[in-house]
């Protein structure tokens, strides 16, 4: 029973990282209908700039969270407005490809920089845990998940309030309609994308607590990524939510699972992908717009 | 009519660039080329760097103390490298590149058991020997080979050292946890280490794998803590061990001692997890403290020798990558001088009769090419530092058992 | 010119000229084992196995406009077709490329008929979905050697060139037969899929099976061209048999040669492994880099392929002019 309260914990705990980490692919796929196969880097490029900054500055990882969304931010700013916006009225193909090419690129770049090591962020505070009942949760984790939860509700409230925000979410019903509007569609696109990068920047440097550091870690993120927004919906914060703690629960559970079937053994633990996935193809051929999701027009 | 033209000149120009890249000139008829494919970049970049500086350190040595000798003539050493990006199939192409193209002479192994067979395979078609010292599964040596050969210990034996520490503390542990990465190398090193404790009478109480690019163990991590054991090993590579060792702290996960089989040797882990990382224990295929002495003169004789070296070489302490690396060229350094001449098929028997300590232990291959002659040392961070443990005849610490709990750190 | 056309070449099968032109280099690289160099043959062996792919990926993705981006399940399910056949001693092309052929088949016509429903993204991520599990799903069976892999017997030396033959002729077959699909009622009901399917459906053209023998078709040239490499490699584990290497460069080399023709993923396939292997030899430390960039730098400027620009009338200014149409 423990071990059931147990893993629990641990599951919700993991999907909020998740639902931080899949937001920032969820609005720019929702929005701007680009599928981002460099989002996994940006999460990457945001746990490094974090390294970085306790590493050389001794800053505090959890204060270095809103840097690392102000430069990712910039940076996904640039990238959009600079060059994924030739080919964004091109068949979905070419953004797949692009997005791909530059997942490449950055790895890459990131690989001479920082060599392969692995690195870790270990403050003094990590590994600090208290019990609750039997189960131990540790204090990173649980802040990670508040940290989490805060910057899904600034974003949201952003979304809705914010006059920016607003051209956002106009863009993502119609753009032809937005433009009318006085929307400047290169701008907002920019922007958008931008967000999205900042939050798996964010994203990354709350990852970095939990999770060790080297160039290729983004892409399991990627993967799950994926999974958390279909299974929640699209282009929605509450989907996004919804579908990360959706997903960290499922595998946390199905990671304990240990049978054998004609003579093979199979354990959760090692088809920890496998499980995601059928979770994905499921939800893909059943209910494509995922849990919280509205059929797109 | 231009376009068929046109098309035609950038096929023929493609086809001529693909057919005629780099066919380069031979060797200098007083050189020995060693061709290798490592991983520069890639997941495997960081060992297949430490591979690359072991090869390297040992032809600067040689070909500043004259080369070697082979009969009657004196050869300098060259080495060639390919990246192969970590990954097996581009090894095993750029092997052969080396041969065919580059015409090198041997073939220094790549690092890792995947790239390791693969590499082992084209070698044994084109009857060239090669000496690998970093990738030990052994599956590469159970498909009759004969122009492969290994210097480390094999993987079934990284973890036996801690065990059999563990077995001579008192009180007996009972029960022992092992989780394991899915690749081939920890997947051997977690049966290695389970067929070897149930045999000494320790219980396994948990054996399972998760995924290599693994994020999250927590579900591992609660599993291992639900089953209480004694002894808690882990089977996988840096990236994982510090998931682990991060995990059973924030779980709380009380054992009397804590092992992996890679990671506490690369400083990596030290500095990533500081005072968490006391206490645990690691096999090892060599430490800087093994007391060792070389048979022949003509490198460096022992350990502390070979690490002084090579920190003023590259700045940084060896660890036993680099070892095992510069092992390798050893071997065929004194395979060569044994047959005195370079001709594979000599070079070959010689390396299958070699027997000679070094400062990286004895150099010796069982008849399907591995060196099942070696044992596999014991280390612990003990107060930051690395120390090697066990057998009690190499150490130079005795081990710290049983591990204090956490809180009392 | 019109000779050709007259021939039959040309309109839906692609650039007439370009055709005949990768015949002609298919016949001169017959000549490659005479070369007696095992790491040309290599070479020009994995050429002929990326076409052979690319051509696989072309025929749903340039033909259909469904771009799949799990293709690489097939080449893996095609490759251990042949190690698990290897492991129960049977270690023949004639049987290995059947059974692969067979397997590849069955599991797309399985697959394909739920996920071919979904549009656009949905359908890429489901089919990267499915490479994913099956990668994973052959990492944990140990009736395919786990990770540990399975290793294959081979021909010896002085045979090793059935291999590359083998290959060769796996690639001619795929190209003959997109040429031949091409200009069946198949290629025409698939090109008018891709134009618009609801207006096909409208017209008569039932969409899923037309879909699903692309996608089955496909799925054969691929699992044939993994059937063959799994033997000439000698070893086989998930992480060779589902590398992502292998699920991309089909796509680029497709768009780089011309997606929808039939010489497209020829000459695309020719181009992009001959400059992988120059960088490779000549740049050894950034060649991943450099790889990433080209990919960058072909959907940006080349998103037409390399045919495009060799049939461009109008020069740089309608070079221009046709980018700006995928602007924003």
């Amino acid at each position: 029973m423990q071990l059931f309260f147990q893993d629990l914990v641990n599951g919700i705990l993991a999907g909020g990282i998740l639902a931080v980490a899949a937001l920032g692919f969820s609005l720019v796929w929702g929005i701007l209908n680009i599928i981002n196969l460099a989002h996994g880097t940006f999460i990457m490029l945001g746990a490094y700039l974090t390294w970085q900054l306790f590493t050389s500055a001794h800053l505090d990882p959890f204060l270095s969270v809103p840097i690392d969304f102000a430069v990712l931010f910039a940076f996904g700013y640039a990238l959009q407005r600079g060059v994924i916006n030739q080919v964004v009225r091109a068949p979905i193909l070419a953004t797949f490809l692009l997005t791909f090419g530059l997942s490449l690129l950055l790895v890459n770049l990131a690989l001479i920089v920082w060599t392969g090591d692995t690195r870790a962020v270990s403050p003094a505070y990590s590994g600090a845990n208290f019990t609750l009942w039997t189960v131990t949760v540790p204090w990173t984790r649980l802040a990670t998940l508040a940290a989490a939860l805060l910057i899904t509700a600034l974003m949201q409230l952003w979304l809705l309030r914010s006059k920016l925000g607003r051209a956002v979410r106009a863009m993502a019903m119609d753009v032809g309609a937005a433009q009318l509007s006085g929307v400047r569609v290169a701008h907002v696109y920019a922007v958008t994308f931008g967000l999205g990068a900042g939050l798996a920047g964010a994203a990354g440097g709350l990852l970095s607590l939990s999770y060790s550091l080297n160039p290729s870690m983004g892409e399991p993120f990627l993967i799950k990524s994926f999974v958390v927004c279909v299974l929640g919906g699209l282009g929605s914060v509450e989907g996004a939510l919804a579908g990360g703690l959706v997903y960290g629960i499922v595998e946390s559970f199905a990671s304990q699972l240990d049978v054998t079937v004609l003579g093979q053994h199979l354990s959760g633990s090692g088809l920890q992908d496998v499980i995601a996935l059928i979770v994905l193809l499921v939800v893909l051929i059943a209910r494509p717009t995922g849990i919280l999701g509205r059929a797109t027009a | 009519m231009f376009t068929t033209i046109r098309l035609l000149l950038v096929a023929a120009a493609t086809l001529s660039l693909v057919g005629g890249t780099t066919a380069l000139p031979a060797a200098a008829d007083d050189t020995i080329v060693f061709g290798s494919a490592v991983s520069l970049t890639g997941s495997l970049a960081k060992e297949g760097k430490l591979t690359q500086e072991g090869y390297d350190f040992w032809k600067d040595y040689v070909n500043a103390h004259g080369g070697i000798k082979a009969g009657k003539k004196t050869y300098k050493v060259e080495i060639k490298y390919y990246d192969d990006e970590s990954k097996p199939a581009d090894a095993a192409q750029l092997a052969e590149r080396l041969i065919d193209q580059d015409h090198v002479n041997f073939i220094l192994g790549p690092y890792g058991s995947g790239t390791a067979f693969t590499v082992a395979q084209m070698v044994e078609r084109k009857k060239i020997p090669m000496v690998e010292g970093n990738g030990a599964a052994e599956k590469i040596f159970n498909q009759g080979f004969r122009y492969t050969f290994a210097v480390l210990s094999p993987a079934r034996r990284y973890l036996e050292g801690v065990l059999d520490l563990a077995l001579h503390q008192k009180p007996r542990p009972q029960t022992l946890a092992i989780s394991a990465a899915s690749d081939a190398f920890s997947l051997e090193v977690q049966a290695g280490a389970a067929d070897y404790a149930q045999a000494h009478g320790i219980k396994v109480v948990y054996d399972n794998k998760y995924p290599e690019t693994a994020t999250d163990v927590s579900s591992v991590i609660s599993a291992i803590k639900a089953a209480n054991p004694d002894l808690i090993l882990n089977a996988g590579h840096l990236q994982d061990a510090l998931l682990v060792q991060k995990g059973l702290k924030e779980q709380n996960v009380q054992a009397k001692l804590y092992g992996y089989s890679v990671g506490p040797d690369t400083p990596d882990f030290t500095a990533a997890l500081g005072k968490d990382a006391n206490y645990v224990f690691g096999g090892a295929q060599w430490s800087e403290s093994v007391k060792y002495r070389a048979d022949r003169p003509g490198f460096y004789r022992t350990a502390p020798e070979y690490a002084k070296a090579f920190e003023a070489a590259y700045h940084h302490r060896p660890d036993y990558h680099n070892a095992e690396s510069t092992a390798t060229c050893l071997a065929f350094e004194y395979a060569i001088q044994n047959a005195g001449t370079l001709d594979p098929e000599k070079v070959r028997d010689a390396l299958a009769a070699l027997d000679v300590t070094t400062f990286y232990g004895l150099l010796k291959f069982d008849s399907r090419g591995l060196n099942v002659y070696k044992p596999m040392v014991t280390n612990q961070i003990q107060n930051g530092k690395l120390v090697t443990v066990w057998p009690a005849g190499l150490a130079a610490a005795k081990p710290q058992y049983p591990t204090p709990p956490w809180a009392q750190r | 010119m019109t000779r050709l056309r007259g021939l039959g070449l040309g309109g839906i099968t692609g650039n007439p000229q370009a055709f005949v032109a990768s015949l002609a280099v298919m016949a001169l690289l017959l000549a490659v084992p005479a070369l007696r160099n095992g790491y040309v043959e290599l070479t020009f062996r994995n050429i002929l196995m990326f076409a052979a792919m690319s051509y696989g990926w072309n025929l749903l993705g340039g033909y259909t406009g469904y771009v799949s981006f799990g293709n690489v399940v097939f080449f893996g399910i095609g490759a251990y077709c042949s190690a698990v056949l290897s492991a129960h001693h049977v270690d023949s092309l004639w049987a290995d490329v059947p059974l692969a052929l067979a397997c590849c088949a069955l599991f797309a016509i399985v697959a394909g008929v739920p996920i071919l429903r979904l549009r656009g993204h949905y359908f890429g991520i489901a089919t990267l979905g499915i490479a994913l599990a099956v990668a994973d799903l052959a990492n944990n069976l140990d009736a395919l050697g786990g990770s540990g892999g399975l290793a294959l017997k081979q021909l010896p030396q002085d045979q090793f060139s059935v291999y590359y033959y083998a290959m060769w002729s796996v690639a001619l077959a795929c190209m003959l037969g997109t040429f031949a699909i091409a200009r069946s009622k198949l290629g025409y009901a698939l090109v008018a899929i891709r134009e618009n399917e609801d207006a096909a459906q409208v017209l008569g053209v039932w969409p899923t099976r037309y879909k699903v023998a692309a996608y089955a078709l496909g799925a054969m040239m691929t699992g044939a061209a993994g059937a063959v490499y799994a033997p000439a490699n000698g070893f086989i584990d998930p992480s060779i048999a589902f590398a992502v290497d292998d699920n991309v460069f089909p796509i680029v080399m497709s768009i780089l040669g011309g997606m929808g023709t039939a010489s497209g993923p020829f000459i695309g396939a020719l181009l992009l492994a001959g400059l992988n292997e120059v960088l490779q030899s000549q740049f050894v430390k950034i060649h991943s880099l450099f790889f990433g960039a080209i990919i960058v730098l072909v959907v940006l400027f080349l998103p037409r392929g390399i045919m495009y620009l060799i049939g461009l009338r109008g020069g740089l200014r309608r070079y221009l002019h046709d980018r700006a149409a995928y602007r924003v």
